[in-house]
């Protein structure tokens, strides 16, 4: 961690546990910011002492207010700047000239309105680093702590929460308020609330790193508008899951912006920026959601109960169709229905009735009241086939609602299985769902709902166990000679480099490339084509020119030296013919690869992620299905072999239908070399390999073409 | 009119609307961090100082001059 970072820590700890706060710029009026902000804090019964700023008034509410900050004689641990914009920069120099290192920021007037308040921005970030300040802001609702022994509520929310063990940071604060009511109808209390706006000085990072060590919390949400360093959230969010166990849950808005519509490459067109995002977060256990609802009902389940050990789900309802909507969901989401052992069938052959479905899901019939839950949440529970429980309920005349909630409580209490419950429904189930609330047993208002809490947390507690792997990093690269082509390319005006020279590159850091040579004549085509071997494929060269087929400057099977040199002829007449103005530099001879797969293999530069590499399955599996899988650099070996497992064409890869498996290991390897070489040559903005031909197990894979562009 | 006449009155001006002592008004001070004017109050003064000038200021412009003395040579250039 960096010096700020490090700093950041520290004076968070006094942001949300300060002894002494001084609420700068409040006044007497209530109905707006800086007079609410002294209501919340007064009521909130803050575990501290309270100073009102005012330049005019004497007294706010009981409190004896201070012209300046400078001027309270006691020290004080946190500022709460409500001042205009205008004159933050004041505030926050005079906090420093009062040795106070915390500040929340709630003014509007930043980096939001344009250049003026960028300015600012930029002024209150350079006073905050002469004087070692953070500050959480600025543009934000603020800052609430539930904890007893801080209670703080430095925000203009309506509400002060429930205690509870889920922290909330938003980048938005309208946002937050919203979700404060949400929590509040559903019991759902928090541990810290954070609005942290404008993120000038204290990030989404920093704010990650304090909430790894704050034992108040289990589950951390994350609402955010921006990625500004993908990589730091990365590391951040696998250091919270690897040195605490608490589960990072994200919604990313900006879903739908169309990212990759102008890229050059296929890599490019493929990898829009929410895909990365999504592989992205995957990589680093990031659990992310789809809005507030999906947001929170995966947060209780991490909240609230434990993790499963495994897909294997019991179904337990009082009615068919719920049963079978569940069950479709579950297998969407990649969970099984546990098969009973016979010790658990029998159990409910004996308490259940005879019309009872008494396998996977278990129908207690809708006339089942508490005891009957009772039979089958036990046995479940009891089974070792089965790590977690759905159980619903839709309200009968006959159907104790309350009592079964407070069943299942108590069996809850007593199990170490995750129990979700999904009570149908809404007048008549309210008081159930109360009772299953305040127990903190999850509730969803629909049966299906349950199933992608239980895939988040089931997956969670994979990564958990999943040992980070140090990627490998490859030392027979030849980094310089790399840096040397493509400074050279880029001195000359080149950003687009064709396959010999992008051949040049890759084979330096080790990737495999065909047999080839550029020939110039129909002489040295046919020499050349003679020295490689039959059968080769013959290619069009032209910097001009990117997809060679389109101007009939590509042939396959060229079978013997006579080919070779007619070919030469003909490809070059076909371009002058389709292309007279492109500037050719010849034709490209390499050995043509027989009985291999194609593949594609790629790599895009994500402004919020850095460097990407993406893999799919050749010819139409990538061109129509998109069917392709995404890693940000670097990449480690299970990482890579997992990317070629997980495209959904993978069986083609893996000895499907009598055939052979591939060489996957040689795929991985060539993908953590690109990884390398994406990290280490930051002028690659794209590159395709496309395709890789991959040969069966042990025999490896080669590159056959391939194309790289450059930036600046 | 002279320019210590234009900081006279404005001191009245801003003492009034203000409502606070004339005597505290130094010519550096701030309206907001030093003499403690909301919104509202500085929507006031503006309408005030054109009252009492005589004159027909540019909003947005007036709205960026955060000290006395600034108001001063503000009104100034429209005299």
């Amino acid at each position: 961690m960096g010096k700020r970072t490090d700093l950041h820590k520290k004076n968070l700890q006094t942001i949300f546990y300060p002894e002494s706060v001084a609420i700068v710029g409040t006044n007497k009026v209530k109905g707006t910011v800086p007079g609410d902000i002294f209501t919340n804090i007064l009521q909130a019964e803050l575990n501290g002492v309270i100073y009102p700023v005012n330049p005019r008034e004497k007294w706010i509410g009981s409190l004896k207010a201070y012209k300046y900050i400078v001027d309270i004689p006691d020290p004080v641990d946190l500022a709460v700047i409500v001042f205009p914009s205008t004159v933050c920069d004041r505030a926050l120099e005079q906090c420093g000239e009062k040795g106070i290192k915390s500040a929340i920021i709630i003014s509007a007037g930043f980096r939001e309105i344009g250049e003026k308040g960028l300015e600012r921005e930029e002024q209150i970030k350079a006073i905050a680093e002469k004087w070692d300040i953070s500050f959480i802001g600025p543009n934000c609702l603020g800052v609430i702590n539930t904890d007893p022994a801080s209670r703080l509520n430095a925000s203009f929310a309506r509400k002060f929460p429930a205690e509870g063990n889920i922290a909330f940071l938003s980048q938005s604060g309208a946002l937050c308020t919203a979700v404060l009511d949400y929590a509040q109808a559903r019991n759902i209390g928090f541990s810290k609330f954070v609005s942290f706006g404008n993120k000038a000085d204290i990030s989404e990072i920093d704010l990650l790193y304090y909430l790894m060590d704050d034992e108040k919390t289990k589950v951390i949400l994350l609402y955010l508008e921006e990625i500004t360093d993908g990589p730091s959230l990365m590391r951040a969010a696998r250091d919270v899951m690897e040195k605490s166990h608490k589960p990072v849950l994200i919604m990313k808005s900006g879903r739908t912006s169309a990212g990759a519509s102008a890229a050059a490459s296929h890599t490019g067109s493929l990898a829009g920026s929410d895909e990365i995002c999504d592989a992205a977060f995957r990589q680093a256990g990031i659990i992310r959601c789809d809005n507030v609802e999906d947001m929170f009902n995966i947060a209780i389940a991490f909240a609230y109960q434990p993790l499963p050990k495994s897909e294997k789900i019991a179904i337990i309802t009082n009615a068919g169709g719920p049963g079978v909507l569940t069950t479709d969901e579950a297998i969407r989401q990649g969970l099984k229905l546990a098969e009973f052992n016979e010790d658990t069938t029998g159990k409910f052959r004996r308490s259940l009735p005879t019309t009872a479905n008494i396998s996977n899901p278990i129908d207690v019939i809708g006339d089942a009241r508490a005891d009957r839950y009772h039979a089958a949440m036990t046995g479940v529970c009891q089974d070792d086939n089965v790590d977690g429980l759905f159980v619903i309920l839709t309200p009968q005349s006959m159907t104790d609602i309350e009592k079964i909630a407070e069943e299942i409580a108590k069996v809850a209490n007593e199990s170490r299985k995750p129990i979700y419950t999904s009570f149908m429904g809404e007048a008549d189930v309210a008081a159930g769902i109360k009772i299953l609330q305040k127990h903190h047993i999850p509730h969803y208002t629909l049966p299906e709902s349950m199933c992608k809490p239980y895939a988040a947390t089931l997956f969670f507690n994979q990564m958990i166990k999943q040992k980070a792997e140090r990627p490998t990093v490859f030392d027979d690269v030849e980094k310089g000679k790399v840096q040397k082509v493509v400074n050279e390319n880029l001195e000359s005006g080149k950003t687009y480099l064709s396959e010999f020279k992008a051949k040049e590159i890759i084979e330096t850091y080790g990737l495999p490339v065909i047999k080839s040579g550029l020939t110039t004549s129909e002489k040295e085509a046919g020499s050349v084509a003679e020295s490689i071997g039959y059968p080769v494929v013959m290619k069009i060269m032209s910097d001009d020119i990117v997809h060679k087929f389109d101007v009939d400057g590509v042939v396959l099977n060229v079978r013997n030296r006579e080919e070779a040199e007619k070919t030469y002829t003909r490809i070059i007449s076909n371009v002058q013919k389709s292309m007279p103005e492109a500037k050719i530099d010849g034709v490209y001879i390499a050995k043509q690869i027989e009985n291999g797969t194609e593949v594609i293999l790629g790599v895009k530069r994500d402004p919020a992620f850095g460097p990407v590499v993406m893999f799919g399955l050749g010819g139409i599996f990538v061109e129509v299905f998109k069917d392709v899988s995404f890693r940000v650099a670097p990449i480690d070996k299970e990482s890579a072999v997992n990317m070629i497992k997980e495209i959904k064409s993978s069986k083609m890869l893996l000895g499907a239908r009598g055939r052979k498996n591939l060489d996957i290991d040689s795929i991985a390897d060539a993908i953590m070399r690109l990884s390398q070489l994406a990290l280490e040559c930051p002028q690659i903005a794209e590159l395709d390999i496309n395709p890789l031909i991959v040969l069966e197990d042990g025999q490896g894979c080669f590159v056959a073409d391939t194309r790289i562009i450059l930036t600046n | 009119m002279e320019l210590s006449e234009v900081k006279l009155k404005v001191k009245q001006v801003v003492a009034r609307v203000l409502k606070t002592d004339e005597a505290d008004i130094s010519d550096d001070a701030n309206f907001i961090f030093d003499l403690g004017a909301d919104s509202m109050q500085s929507m006031l003064l503006i309408a005030a100082f054109e009252e009492e000038f005589d004159i027909e200021m540019d909003v947005e412009k007036a709205q960026e001059v955060q000290t006395v003395g600034g108001a001063v040579e503000f009104i100034a250039d429209y005299l």
